[in-house]
């Protein structure tokens, strides 16, 4: 998997550049946008960061000339315009995701394999599993080692989310948004409340504990606690 | 072949544009109405000399029944001397035309081809023919008169017209006169006109301009006496009155924002030096690293939410508003407060009216009743209780949120909507004082106001309305 990114501050890219290669992709890095067009017209990529101010060409300009030519490279916008226009504004130019400055690796990282998954049509599973626990998306039950476990229906979300980023740190701000479809955090503890819920329906009675906390980034679902 | 250069270019502004439309309609009117007078006196005139030769054939006509052929000729000789033989003519005609006797007509050239010599065979004595004639000699025309006075007999009389015509002419002059010394009047009327009803313009494009130098403070004082104007005066004050409460209210949440900017910024560089100093601890550096991050995301929450409450205020939020299912939106919050509720032991009492609908920014009343349902938690104790209740009235609804916890001391009531205010007891939890101008914020963006009433260690009611926005609106 091959990953392009287009910024001018060399510490953002930096910091993607590691976790990408750790995470195992290889990733192009220009910090010019006429540069990072012209590598974006005539290599292959699978995927493309792209931020919107950059020096030579500007990142919504870089959008429209590949739409134009009919490159169907998906796109991830990084900015740190935060409004919802701006936000429309990116993806009416053709980006295919917007993610807001300053963001968790985590994020990008998730968001970059769900536009992957996308991209390569990958079927939509009827049911995940991980370890030995077993989500049945279509009678929406759960099944840890034989045993059904009770989940309310966001619990069922928050869980099939975390499933599908098993392996990786999921922050408060994800699960607000993708479990809850709320853009801001509403404080008090609900995000922990309901881990520590869920944890006490699934992880409780089980030798193996699923999910785990990252103190200061969030939660994620793995087998060992490394 | 035409030159561009000598169009005249008519200056474009609305005191010349106003002065120049009053001085033509004024002068218009005028016209019309002195011509109208004009062409009345003319007919009346015409009418009375008419009327006077009528008169005059009738009273030859009785003259000739008493006293004969004799007696009318004698009568026409005394006419003919008391007057000017330019001015009038009498002659006596027979049945044929012919000329019996005459005054004398040599001032009148062609006078027997230009005239009615016959008097029509039908016509009765009292019905004479007029005609009005011009002859080549004289400098006016002439009105004619033929009537049968007797038997055989015929009398046609001539008199000029130049009384008359000079009367109109006079009369021409001086309305010409009228006409011409309108012009400047008229225009000047008008240019006071304009003057007074753009007087109010300028000085509203006055005080734009100071404003626009900085002036924020500048006001337009001046009272016009049009109604429109006053209007766009009142408006305009309104307008700059807004302008500077939001620029005053921006100054001090700077000043705000730079204080709490500050203590964050403050923690991270002692967690990160602290890390430094210390030796060679991956765990440290780690520790630090996380606190790092937690900073970092306190920051970021405390700079989104004060630019977004910046937008609700200023009213520049370009978020469509859309159909928003209050009731929803509410039990949705609440089914997301819940585990957090039970964690704490707090019960959670919802009472919602169901399908409460009002038109407003979706995420922005979320954050709204976040704020509150966030408040209300964070300060009730450990088996306290939380209501939350949606009710219906005829103009709106009311959402109110009671707690069961510190309360909020008299003192602090009022203050507790500015904005990065904290009581005393709120300063050791989460938070940046952000929340209820928050909530506030929204409310009154949305046409209703949120108020509280508390008592010290038994809780607090926040009360929102939520005014449904008349169809005129």
């Amino acid at each position: 998997m091959r990953i392009l990114l287009i910024e001018d501050d060399q510490v953002i890219a930096d910091f993607i550049q590691k976790g990408m290669k750790e995470a195992g992709f290889s990733i192009d890095h220009f910090d010019d946008g006429l540069v990072g067009l012209h590598a974006a017209l005539t290599q292959d990529y699978d995927v493309g960061i792209l931020d919107l101010m950059l020096p030579g060409l500007d990142g919504l300009s870089i959008l429209d000339r590949l739409r134009q030519e009919k490159k169907d490279l998906p796109i991830i916008i990084l900015s740190a315009k935060r409004t919802v226009d701006d936000r429309i504004t990116g993806l009416r130019h053709g980006g295919d995701d917007y993610l807001i400055k300053p963001f968790s690796f985590s994020e990008l990282l998730a968001r970059v394999e769900s536009l992957l998954r996308r991209a390569q049509h990958v079927v939509e599973p009827t049911s995940l599993s991980f370890h030995d626990l077993t989500l049945d998306l279509l009678a929406r039950t759960v099944v840890r080692s034989g045993t059904k476990i009770d989940l309310q229906p966001k619990e069922f979300t928050l869980l099939e989310y975390m499933i599908r980023n098993a392996g990786h740190v999921v922050s408060k701000t994800m699960i607000m948004e993708r479990v809850w479809d709320y853009n801001f955090d509403p404080g008090t503890n609900v995000v922990e409340a309901r881990i520590s819920k869920l944890r006490e329906k699934m992880d409780k009675g089980f030798e193996v504990p699923l999910i785990h906390t990252v103190r200061g980034l969030g939660y994620v679902l793995k087998r060992n606690n490394d | 072949m035409f030159s561009r250069g000598t169009m005249i270019k008519l200056p474009n502004t609305l005191g010349f544009r106003l002065t120049f439309w009053y001085a033509s309609a004024f002068l218009v009117c005028l016209v019309a109405a002195l011509l109208a007078l004009f062409i009345y006196l003319d007919t009346i005139l015409n009418n009375r000399m008419d009327e006077d030769l009528r008169e005059d054939i009738a009273e030859f006509q009785e003259l000739l029944t008493e006293g004969g052929r004799n007696k009318v000729i004698s009568e026409i000789k005394r006419e003919i001397n008391s007057s000017d033989e330019s001015e009038v003519f009498l002659r006596l005609l027979d049945g044929h035309g012919k000329v019996v006797f005459s005054s004398d007509v040599s001032e009148w050239e062609g006078l027997d081809a230009a005239t009615t010599l016959i008097v029509p065979k039908d016509t009765v004595p009292s019905l004479p023919v007029l005609e009005t004639v011009e002859f080549p000699n004289q400098e006016y025309p002439a009105r004619i008169v033929l009537g049968k006075i007797g038997p055989d007999i015929i009398l046609q009389i001539g008199e000029t017209l130049e009384k008359k015509e000079e009367i109109m002419e006079l009369l021409f002059m001086v309305f010409a006169g009228m006409v011409f010394l309108g012009i400047p009047l008229a225009s000047g009327v008008g240019w006071l006109i304009a003057r007074k009803a753009v007087s109010g313009i300028e000085e509203v494009s006055r005080a734009a301009k100071d404003i626009e130098r900085g002036h924020l403070d500048r006001q337009v004082t001046v009272k016009a006496q049009e109604e429109e104007i006053q209007t766009l005066m009142d408006t305009f004050n309104a307008m700059a009155a807004r302008i500077r409460s939001l620029v005053h209210e921006m100054r001090d949440m700077t000043d705000n924002i730079a204080h709490d900017l500050r203590s964050p910024l403050a923690r991270i560089r002692a967690m990160s030096e602290a890390a430094l100093s210390e030796n060679d601890s991956t765990k440290g550096y780690k520790n630090a690293a996380m606190d790092t991050i937690k900073e970092c995301d306190r920051l970021m929450h405390l700079i989104n939410t004060t630019l977004d409450m910046a937008e609700v205020d200023a009213g520049v939020t370009h978020t469509k508003k859309e159909r928003v299912n209050l009731s929803q939106l509410l039990a949705d919050l609440c089914e997301l407060f819940e585990a957090a509720a039970e964690e704490k032991h707090i019960t959670l009492k919802v009472t919602l009216e169901p399908n409460c609908h009002i038109v407003g920014d979706k995420h922005h009343l979320q954050r709204m009743v976040a704020n509150l349902l966030d408040n209300a938690m964070k300060y009730t104790t450990s088996e306290g209780q939380v209501s939350i209740e949606l009710a219906r009235f005829p103009h709106g609804f009311c959402l109110t949120i009671a707690d069961t916890g510190l309360g909020i001391p008299l003192s602090d009531q009022d203050r507790i909507f500015d904005r990065f205010f904290r009581c005393d007891h709120s300063r050791s939890l989460d938070g940046c004082g952000l929340g209820l101008s928050f909530a506030r914020s929204v409310a009154r963006a949305h046409g209703g106001d949120i108020t509280v009433t508390s008592e010290s260690s038994k809780g607090s009611i926040f009360t929102s309305t939520f005014p449904i926005a008349s169809p005129a609106k």
